[in-house]
C-alpha cells in the first residue's frame, strides 16, 4: 500500500469557479513534483473533470490533493467527495457519451484514461467518493521530496 | 473586575464541558442540516474544533476575567480556529448568519448556565438578559447582511464587466469574423460567447468564423461541449468555423477524453486560421510588390 508523503489539502466545491481554484492548485503541485507538461495537463483536466461532476450532480463536495509514494514511484492522489444523490450505475457513468445533463458524457470515462488508477465508491443516496492517482515516471528518490501546505 | 474568586466561567466549562459541547453541536447541526441539506459537513472535524475553542474559552476565563475591550489577537489560537472555520464554510457555501449563529448559540448556552444557579430573585432579570441578547445578535445580523449585500453587488458588477470586456467578435475581412477566447470558460460565459458570435455572423453576412482558444487555459469536456454547441450554432447559420490554438498537451489531452473534434476544421496558429479563412473567401495575403 501506498504511504503518504504530504498534508492533504483540500479545496471545497460549491460553483464552477473552484474547479479552476482545483485545477490551479494541482498544476502547481504537478510542476513542484517534476510532472512534465502533458502529465500536469491531464491531471489539470481530470481534477477540473470530477470538480465539474461534483457541481453539477452533488452541487457541493470537495476535491483533496495530496501526495503519496509507493515503493521508489511518487504520484499525486486527487479524492473527489460530495454527498449527493450517488452514481446509481457506474458502469454506464464509466461508458463514453453517457451523461445526464446533456454534457458530451465523457468526463468520467475520460478521467480514467488520463489517470493511472482510479476507483469509484458510490450507491445511492450515500457518499461519492471518487479516488484518483497518477504516478510520476520516471521515478525519483521520495525522500527528497517534501511538499508542505505553505508550498501551495 | 477581579472579583471572580469563587465563581467562574472557566469552572462551568470545566465541569460541564461536555455537556456543553454537545448541546452546542446538536443546535448547530440541527440547523445547518435544514438550511444545506445537500452540504458535506464534517461532523468530526467541526467538534474537533469546537472542543478546541471551548478550551480556549476556558483558558481564557480561568483566571482573571478579560478586560473591558478585549480583543483577540491576530494569530493566536483562539483567533486562527475562528478564521479557519469561517473561510471553511465560506467557500461551503454556508451563509454569514450561519456563521454567526454558531457563536451565538454557545453565547446562549452559557449564558444560560451561568444564570442556572442565581437567585429565585434574579429570574426575571435573567429572562431579560437571555431575550436581550438573542435579540440584539439578530441586529447584528441585519447589520451585516446590509453590507455584505452592497459588498456583493459591487462583485456581481465587477464581473458583469469582466463578462464585457472578454468575448470581442472581431471582423476581420468582409465575411471573416474571429472570436479570441480568453481565460475561464465557465456555462454562463459560454452562452454570451455564442450568443454574440451568432450576432456578429448574422451582421455581417459572415462564411466563415475562427474560434481561437490560445487564450483558454485548459480544454476540459464542458469547455469543449461548450465549444460544439457553438460551432454547431454558427453552422446553422451559415458559417463555416476553423477552430485555432489548441496546444499540443491540449489537443493529446482531448483525444485522450475522448473528444471528437474531427468534423470541425482545425488549425495549430492564429496564423494559419487567417490564411484559411481567407482561402475559404477566396481571399489570400500577398506581399506588396515594390
Amino acid at each position: 500500500m501506498h504511504k503518504v508523503l504530504s498534508e492533504t489539502w483540500c479545496i471545497p466545491i460549491s460553483d464552477e469557479i473552484h474547479a479552476a481554484e482545483a485545477r490551479r492548485d494541482v498544476l502547481i503541485m504537478a510542476r513542484r513534483l517534476g510532472f512534465g507538461s502533458t502529465a500536469a495537463y491531464h491531471l489539470a483536466i481530470a481534477v477540473t473533470e470530477l470538480a465539474i461532476n461534483i457541481c453539477h450532480h452533488a452541487g457541493s463536495g470537495e476535491i483533496c490533493l495530496r501526495t503519496i509514494t509507493d515503493q521508489d514511484r511518487i504520484g499525486i492522489e486527487v479524492i473527489a467527495r460530495d454527498r449527493g444523490p450517488g452514481i446509481a450505475d457506474i458502469e454506464l457513468a464509466l461508458r463514453d457519451g453517457y451523461s445526464t445533463w446533456g454534457s458530451l458524457g465523457c468526463g468520467l470515462s475520460g478521467v480514467q484514461r488520463l489517470l493511472d488508477e482510479l476507483e469509484i465508491d458510490s450507491k445511492a443516496g450515500q457518499e461519492t467518493r471518487v479516488r484518483g492517482c497518477k504516478w510520476l515516471t520516471p521515478p525519483l528518490n521520495p525522500a527528497k521530496i517534501t511538499i508542505s501546505r505553505e508550498a501551495l | 473586575m477581579t472579583e471572580s474568586a469563587d465563581f467562574t466561567l472557566g469552572q462551568v466549562l470545566e465541569i460541564r464541558q461536555e455537556e456543553l459541547l454537545n448541546a452546542w453541536m446538536n443546535s448547530v447541526l440541527l440547523t445547518w442540516r435544514r438550511k444545506y441539506p445537500h452540504t458535506a459537513i464534517n461532523e468530526d472535524l467541526l467538534r474537533l474544533q469546537s472542543r478546541q475553542l471551548l478550551d480556549e474559552l476556558r483558558k481564557l476565563f480561568s483566571g482573571a476575567i478579560p478586560p473591558e475591550g478585549w480583543e483577540p489577537v491576530p494569530g493566536s489560537k483562539i483567533a486562527t480556529l475562528l478564521y479557519d472555520f469561517s473561510v471553511k464554510h465560506a467557500k461551503h457555501g454556508i451563509k454569514h448568519n450561519d456563521t454567526v449563529l454558531y457563536i451565538s448559540v454557545i453565547k446562549q448556552l452559557l449564558i444560560r448556565a451561568l444564570l442556572q444557579d442565581a437567585p429565585p430573585a434574579c429570574r426575571v432579570l435573567n429572562t431579560l438578559i437571555i431575550s436581550m441578547d438573542h435579540v440584539l445578535d439578530r441586529l447584528t445580523v441585519t447589520l451585516y447582511d446590509a453590507y455584505l449585500e452592497t459588498r456583493e453587488r459591487i462583485i456581481a458588477q465587477q464581473s458583469l464587466s469582466l463578462l464585457e470586456l472578454s468575448t470581442p467578435v472581431v471582423r476581420l475581412w468582409d465575411r471573416v469574423v474571429m472570436v479570441p477566447l480568453i481565460g475561464v470558460i465557465d456555462t454562463q460565459r459560454a452562452r454570451q460567447i455564442t450568443e454574440r458570435l451568432l450576432e456578429a455572423i448574422a451582421k455581417y453576412e459572415a462564411t466563415v468564423a475562427i474560434l481561437d482558444v490560445t487564450g483558454v487555459p485548459v480544454l476540459d469536456t464542458s469547455v469543449a461541449g461548450h465549444i460544439m454547441k457553438t460551432i454547431a450554432a454558427a453552422q446553422m447559420l451559415g458559417a463555416q468555423v476553423v477552430m485555432t490554438g489548441i496546444n499540443p498537451d491540449g489537443a493529446q489531452t482531448l483525444v485522450k477524453l475522448g473528444v471528437n473534434f474531427a468534423e470541425v476544421t482545425t488549425r495549430a496558429t492564429l496564423r494559419a486560421g487567417i490564411a484559411e479563412g481567407l482561402l475559404r473567401v477566396g481571399k489570400r495575403i500577398v506581399p506588396i510588390k515594390e
